[in-house]
């Protein structure tokens, strides 16, 4: 129902009536677990209060459900885009469309269903998103397009000092270009899956979430505990470990797999409308949509189980996006996620060139860094060895362990340490598990902290934060010498330094 | 630049803070570390049977509360620097450590200045030039009121003449 150009004076539309199934059901949903808890509760207790409770508990979420729809309205206009919602105290949110940053379209497997999409409006500065939820999905794709195209129509003429892309030849007759697939889903990169462990956090929760509800089960007392221990020690231990082991890993391998699919499901990055476009999922499709002159960079990460296996992930970093950071590839090869990085920042080696290294003194606080944290592990460990009476061996062992694999972090964070300025790109390699590197457009860099602890004074280290808009605010370059630091701050942003320099050897 | 003879080095910025920031400091300070002094003594006091090394730790904590309202004041006056040129606002700050931060005024958003209570009694004003980044908010600390007021007008004045959306 989007209104017509010609009739901007009142034109409101509401969000789409499906609406009105779409939540009930998703407060149901949401109120199950504490209904079904607050049930259960009750139910062992006394069961007068049933006919109060059950009906309040189906009909409140039923109720609150149809709030939205009969409160919310918007319009599209020449200009702008209004969003007018709230039952006591009404908001209008309202958004020049020359403002629009981003459009993304999300719908869940309820959404899909009911033939429905959320469409979310990012604009500018500010990190406040316009949501309409939900419109039917030809309307949201219609809203997409609309917003994204009148967006170029309005800064086409405006936008000839920026000069991110070469406009002079095309004249806004013509501004749709073929849109170009920068990378599409290879059922191949499922073999990156099980080495990714994002999602190990997620399974981690869920594990925590039953073990709570467990306590509360019949069949996990201390009796049966007891008599299933001893039904195992019937069997050899090293049996019992081995096949939980492999049960474990396999499980493990079908659910990282299960979830690359659901996530990653007909995933696809194209590039239109001078917008970067990603679409994907099985049940719940979302669609993103950055505008390519807020992309500032890209990130490269690479955890250290991927990295084994030849992995990497890609994300942008962006301006006026909600959290600027977003992931635009899947688990994929490094080649890909350079290849598919380099396109996007329009910077041919930005994430494949050498980075310079920062020297023998800041391996040296790389490696104290973690060996100092181990040593602070270690005196824990003592002092709970020597509280709890156990073996000073244990402790030993534990020391040696935790001494080695600090050592190996610490030359592994030195290694991944570095800087480069590439183009007019600023290059900042850093982590100590995982590999990252970042790249941040000169353009974007909106000014300079250098920071000298009183340690990295005496030896002339310092940090060098480069400050962004874009992505998480600020990218680091840790332990730099002072005046490489200095240096490349002033070539990376020329004459911002100049006024402040003074090029001699007199200490600071 | 970089290779223009020898080593470029970050020079200090221009100005220093008030005089008056000295004894500012030294008030907050010693409020704040007599708080602290006189609560881990009561602690002491009230709780039974504190064993004697217990004592030692408060003697630790005045000295070192001491060392702090003495010393950190003097120290933080000489590295507090500020400079605000026609393209740049640049500050250094710290007393154990060191921060210098530079900010292009092309991209400053917001131009703040507080006054608390007691900074006011000492006639002081702070000055919070903010950018597009989360990472990058400049104070400068401990103006006397009327040069933040100059201050204020200036970088206003300037960053409205600017129109980018400062990203």
């Amino acid at each position: 129902m989007i209104p017509s150009p010609g009739s901007p004076g009142e034109g409101w539309s509401r969000l789409s009536p499906r609406k009105l199934l779409l939540d009930p059901v998703k407060a149901v949903g949401q109120a199950v677990v504490p209904v079904v808890v607050a049930l259960v509760g009750i139910s062992q207790s006394d069961m007068k209060y049933w006919p109060l409770i059950f009906p309040l508990a189906v009909l409140a979420p039923l109720l609150l459900g149809a709030l939205p729809w009969l409160t919310t309205h918007y319009r599209l206009s020449d200009t702008q885009i209004q969003v007018r919602s709230g039952v006591l105290n009404k908001t209008t949110s309202t958004a020049p469309l020359d403002r629009v940053r981003s459009v993304d379209l999300e719908a869940s497997l309820l959404h899909r269903i009911l033939g429905l999409q959320k469409v979310q409006v990012g604009t500018g500065v500010d990190d406040d998103r316009i949501t309409l939820d939900a419109l039917a999905a030809a309307d949201a794709q219609a809203l997409r397009t609309t917003l994204l195209r009148r967006r170029a129509a309005v800064e086409q003429p405006v936008e000839v000092a920026d000069g991110a892309e070469p406009a002079a030849a095309p004249p806004p007759a013509s501004p749709e270009p073929a849109p170009a697939v920068l990378a599409r889903i290879d059922w191949s990169w499922l073999r990156f899956a099980p080495f990714s462990l994002a999602r190990l956090v997620l399974l981690a929760g869920a594990v925590g979430l039953l073990s709570q509800v467990g306590d509360n089960l019949p069949i996990w007392n201390e009796e049966t505990a007891t008599s299933a221990w001893e039904w195992i020690a019937g069997f050899a231990l090293a049996a019992v470990v081995v096949v939980l082991t492999v049960g474990g890993l396999a499980a493990w391998v079908a659910l990282s797999v299960a979830g690359y699919v659901v996530q990653w499901w007909n995933f696809l990055l194209v590039r239109e409308h001078g917008s970067l476009h990603l679409t994907t999922g099985l049940f719940t499709t979302r669609s993103i949509t950055v505008e390519e002159a807020r992309v500032r960079g890209v990130e490269l990460t690479e955890p250290v189980l991927l990295r084994i296996v030849g992995g990497a992930e890609l994300s942008t970093l962006a301006t006026g996006v909600e959290n600027g950071v977003t992931q635009v590839l899947p688990p994929c090869p490094r080649g890909v996620a350079t290849s598919v990085g380099e396109v996007v920042l329009e910077q041919p080696e930005a994430l494949t060139q050498d980075l310079v290294a920062h020297g023998p003194k800041a391996r040296r606080r790389a490696w104290f860094r973690q060996l100092f944290s181990a040593v602070d592990v270690i005196v824990v460990a003592a002092a709970a060895a020597w509280w709890f009476d156990v073996s000073w061996v244990w402790v030993a062992a534990l020391a040696v362990v935790l001494l080695v694999v600090a050592a190996a972090v610490g030359e592994a964070s030195y290694r991944h340490l570095g800087h480069a300025l590439a183009g007019d790109h600023l290059v900042a390699g850093r982590g100590a598990l995982a590999r990252i590197r970042t790249v941040l457009e000169t353009d974007g860099i909106i000014g300079w902290v250098v920071t000298q602890s009183w340690w990295q004074r005496r030896i002339g280290l310092a940090d060098l934060t480069a400050t962004t808009a874009a992505g998480a605010e600020s990218v680091l370059v840790r332990d730099v010498r002072l005046d490489v630091a200095v240096a490349l701050a002033d070539r990376a942003t020329p004459g911002l330094l100049t006024d402040f320099l003074r090029s001699d050897a007199e200490p600071a | 630049m970089s290779d223009v003879g020898g080593t470029p080095v970050l020079r200090e910025p221009a100005h220093q803070v008030s005089p008056r920031a000295v004894p500012f400091w030294t008030v907050s300070a010693l409020i704040g570390d007599a708080l602290l002094v006189i609560g881990v003594l009561v602690a002491c006091l009230l709780v039974p049977g504190v064993p004697g090394w217990a004592w030692l730790v408060v003697v630790l904590v005045g000295v070192l509360a001491i060392a702090h309202v003495v010393l950190m004041p003097r120290i933080r006056f000489r590295v507090h620097r500020w400079e605000v040129t026609d393209t740049a606002v640049h500050t250094r700050e710290g007393w154990i450590g060191r921060e210098s931060r530079i900010a292009p005024i092309s991209r400053v958003q917001t131009v703040d200045s507080r006054q608390g209570a007691l900074m006011r009694m000492f006639g002081l004003a702070s000055i919070t030039v903010t950018t597009a980044s989360a990472a990058g908010p400049i104070t400068v600390d401990c103006l006397d009121a009327e040069t933040a007021r100059q201050v204020v007008a200036r970088l206003t004045a300037i960053t409205a003449a600017t129109e980018d959306d400062a990203t």
